[in-house]
């Protein structure tokens, strides 16, 4: 054979370099398998726990679900199609829309406002851990708690009631108009203390240089808080903004004991929905069509927040 | 040596293992949904184990929900538990309906022709003919009066509808609530609608159990305006409460329309028993025969259940006279034995009173209606007691017939 013929394999064989290249694909393939092998417990645990159920469900989303019988029969999109006639669907999507916006803005506000407050302060630990206090308790008893605070006898229509100079008789957690917002701010007395920890490390963890930088160039305290540490603040405020909205979507502890007595109970959220239409109905196929919904929503609006700290991670370097 | 020490070990081991596969076989576990007696059955699975030797351990599961989702894969799966609770109505024949539970026709048959047991009471457990289950208890709905504020008012336990008016009307003058109802826990607001429907119209509150009397017919709209009216005359309590049993037997309301099985725990809440009275509600219409709505909840076994002597024992003795008084004595709850010992002496006043007036029993509106149904509609009767008016009632029966309609039209 002449050498201009001659491929690289070829080549090799005749001066034995492809017994390298061998000897260089079965190292990289054994390195794979050592690493798949130290990765196999967590790949188990993911598929297992996470991908089996989440496909699971999405199968159980398309059958009808026949009481004792079991899921033999396809439904296709026909629970998808009941979701959009249902008259508390919609509800449901409106509450859980209103949880996630109070559950990314209140919390952040607060605890921003109060980590810029008492960092430094006198007593900073002591304020700190009262602040953080109705986070370590169990969200049953804040919600048990909270009803006795909303009930109509309770503290708050008391203290309007010394505010105002006459009775008041408002049914917090019994009427449409007051419900969600009663919930949010008991949601918001128990999350802000854990927000506002996560914001003063960050707060803590800021380069002084550019801080004393404009201070020195003459900015007021406001220009140096809006143009200088919200910036580099920018990544743990992200952070804590996915904690709190996926706090917001599957907030269901609250909801649950709190509205227990609210003839809309089913419309609070969408977590709340899927449960009363799952367990109370036995609608296992509807429900899991409805978790389906929201692992969708919960996916787009992580995703969101993925792409946006990329892009910040990006402008940051 | 070695031999007898072999042969020793040899039979400790097996007496061993005996004595574990005796000991697993004599218990008998019951499945339920009602943990707050837990304490109280399991009184009755030592009596069971002391007569019988065999022991009912009670299984309780916290919620419902979760308990039903238990029932549901069990049953799906083919691995029925032996013996468990169930509720009656449309749910019971959708559970006999999925083949697995075990006829107890021979059992009814001892029970009743030994005095035990009216053949009636088995009615609630009937399917196409056949009999499928114990009563965990049989309750009768009642009105349970404070009788220090009806001897305070100066009125008696009354006979008619209009005596209940003018006694609702000598308390309220007095100072006291008449009537006891709040929406806790969000199942409740069935209660006072049941009761007008049954007291005003019989005939068509069993019509609304079968798609055949709408929610807002005019027998349904007579029994809101009556419902609706206790309220605009004030006899009604604030709803808005959580701790309805300990309202009443603090005094905020004189009579309490609820099942007998709350009297122990009003006892439990500081009302001693000597000062709670119970009637049956009077009727509406003064035409209708005597009626009683009553809630009886079951105990099934499953066909693999039915084949075992110890869970069969323990069913026997939960039904029997034994049974009976053990689970009167610790939960004051009443199971339709015709020979154990009353609860307490409002249980025996009623059965007393029932057997006089031959009240006929209807069944609880909460089993009654389809299960699919029965959380959206008790939400908005919830809803009634909270916004008591003419233009919310028209609303929450437009509700109710447009669910009614939408799920008759698929399973008539």
């Amino acid at each position: 054979m002449s050498r201009r013929r001659e491929t690289d394999a070829q080549l090799l064989a005749r001066i034995g370099l492809d017994a390298v290249a061998r000897r260089e694909r079965a190292r990289q393939n054994h390195n794979r398998l050592v690493a798949l092998a130290f990765m196999a417990p967590a790949l188990v645990l993911v598929i297992g726990v996470l991908l089996v159920p989440v496909g699971y469900n999405l199968y159980l989303s398309v059958m009808n679900w026949r009481k004792f019988k079991g899921f033999d029969q396809f439904a296709g999109a026909g629970n998808y199609f009941d979701m959009g006639s249902s008259p508390y669907f919609f509800d449901a999507l409106a509450n859980t829309a209103i949880w996630v916006a109070a559950s990314l803005a209140f919390p952040i506000a607060i605890g921003l406002a109060l980590a810029l407050l008492f960092r430094g302060a006198r007593f900073e630990d002591a304020f700190k851990n009262i602040v953080f206090l109705p986070r370590i308790l169990a969200p049953t008893a804040v919600a048990v708690l909270w009803i006795y605070v909303y009930a109509p006898h309770g503290v708050v229509n008391r203290i309007l009631q010394m505010v105002l100079g006459h009775d008041v008789d408002i049914g917090w957690l019994y009427q449409q108009s007051t419900i969600t917002a009663s919930i949010i701010v008991t949601f918001v007395w128990q999350t802000v203390g854990l927000v506002m920890v996560l914001l003063l490390l960050g707060l803590n963890a800021l380069p002084k240089d550019p801080i004393e930088a404009a201070r020195i160039d003459g900015a007021s305290p406001f220009q140096s808080f809006r143009h200088i540490v919200l910036p580099l603040l920018a990544p743990t405020l992200l952070m804590v903004s996915i904690l709190c909205v996926l706090a917001g979507f599957t907030v269901f502890d609250l909801l649950w004991v709190m509205g227990a007595g609210y003839p809309g109970l089913r419309t609070l959220s969408l977590a709340i929905f899927m449960y009363f239409e799952a367990f109370q109905k036995g609608g296992w196929s509807f429900g899991s069509a409805v978790a389906v919904v929201i692992g969708l929503i919960v996916l787009s609006v992580t995703w969101l927040q993925a792409w946006l700290q990329h892009r910040i991670d990006q402008n940051l370097k | 040596m070695k031999l007898i020490a072999k042969a020793l070990m040899a039979t400790v081991t097996a007496a061993w293992l005996v004595g574990a596969a005796t000991a697993k076989a004599e218990e008998v576990k019951l499945y339920n949904d009602k943990g707050f007696w837990a304490a109280q059955m399991q009184a009755v699975g030592d009596a069971s184990e002391k007569k019988t030797g065999v022991k009912i351990t009670p299984s309780p599961y916290s919620s419902p929900e979760q308990y039903k989702a238990f029932i549901q894969s069990s049953l799906t799966s083919g691995a029925a538990p032996d013996m468990f609770s169930w509720w009656t109505g449309q749910t019971f024949n959708d559970l006999v309906g999925s083949g697995q539970i075990a006829p107890l026709d021979d059992v009814w048959s001892k029970l009743v022709s030994s005095g035990q047991y009216d053949p009636s009471s088995a009615d609630l457990f009937k399917v196409d003919g056949h009999i499928y289950a114990v009563p965990m208890l049989l309750a009768r709905w009642v009105v349970l009066y404070d009788k220090d504020m009806f001897k305070e008012a100066g009125i008696a336990e009354p006979k008619t509808w209009d005596d209940l008016m003018q006694d609702a009307a000598k308390l309220k003058a007095a100072g006291h609530t008449p009537f006891e109802a709040t929406v806790q826990e969000g199942w409740r607001g069935f209660i006072w609608f049941q009761e007008m429907m049954l007291r005003s119209n019989p005939k068509a509150f069993k019509g609304l159990f079968d798609g055949s009397v709408a929610y807002d017919s005019d027998a349904v709209k007579n029994a809101f305006k009556i419902w609706g009216d206790l309220y605009a005359k004030g006899y009604m309590s604030d709803p808005r409460s959580n701790e309805e049993a300990k309202d009443f037997a603090s005094g905020k309301a004189a009579m309490y329309l609820i099942g007998e099985w709350a009297q122990g725990i009003v006892e439990k809440a500081g009302m001693p028993a000597d000062k709670i009275g119970a009637f049956i509600m009077p009727n509406i219409d003064a035409a209708a025969p005597s009626a009683v709505i009553v809630e009886g909840a079951p105990i099934v076994v499953s066909n693999d259940g039915k084949k075992k002597p110890a869970v069969m024992t323990a069913l026997n003795f939960w039904a029997s006279v034994d049974g009976a008084n053990a689970w009167a004595a610790a939960s004051g709850n009443y199971m339709g034995n015709l020979k154990a010992n009353a609860p307490n002496a409002n249980v025996s006043y009623i059965t007393a009173a029932m057997t006089a007036n031959k009240t006929q029993s209807y069944l609880r509106w909460w089993e009654a209606v389809p299960a699919d149904l029965q959380g959206e509609m008790v939400a908005l009767l919830n809803g009634f007691e909270l916004d008591p008016s003419d233009k919310n009632a028209a609303d929450i029966m437009g509700k109710m017939q447009a669910l009614n309609a939408k799920y008759w039209a698929t399973h008539k």
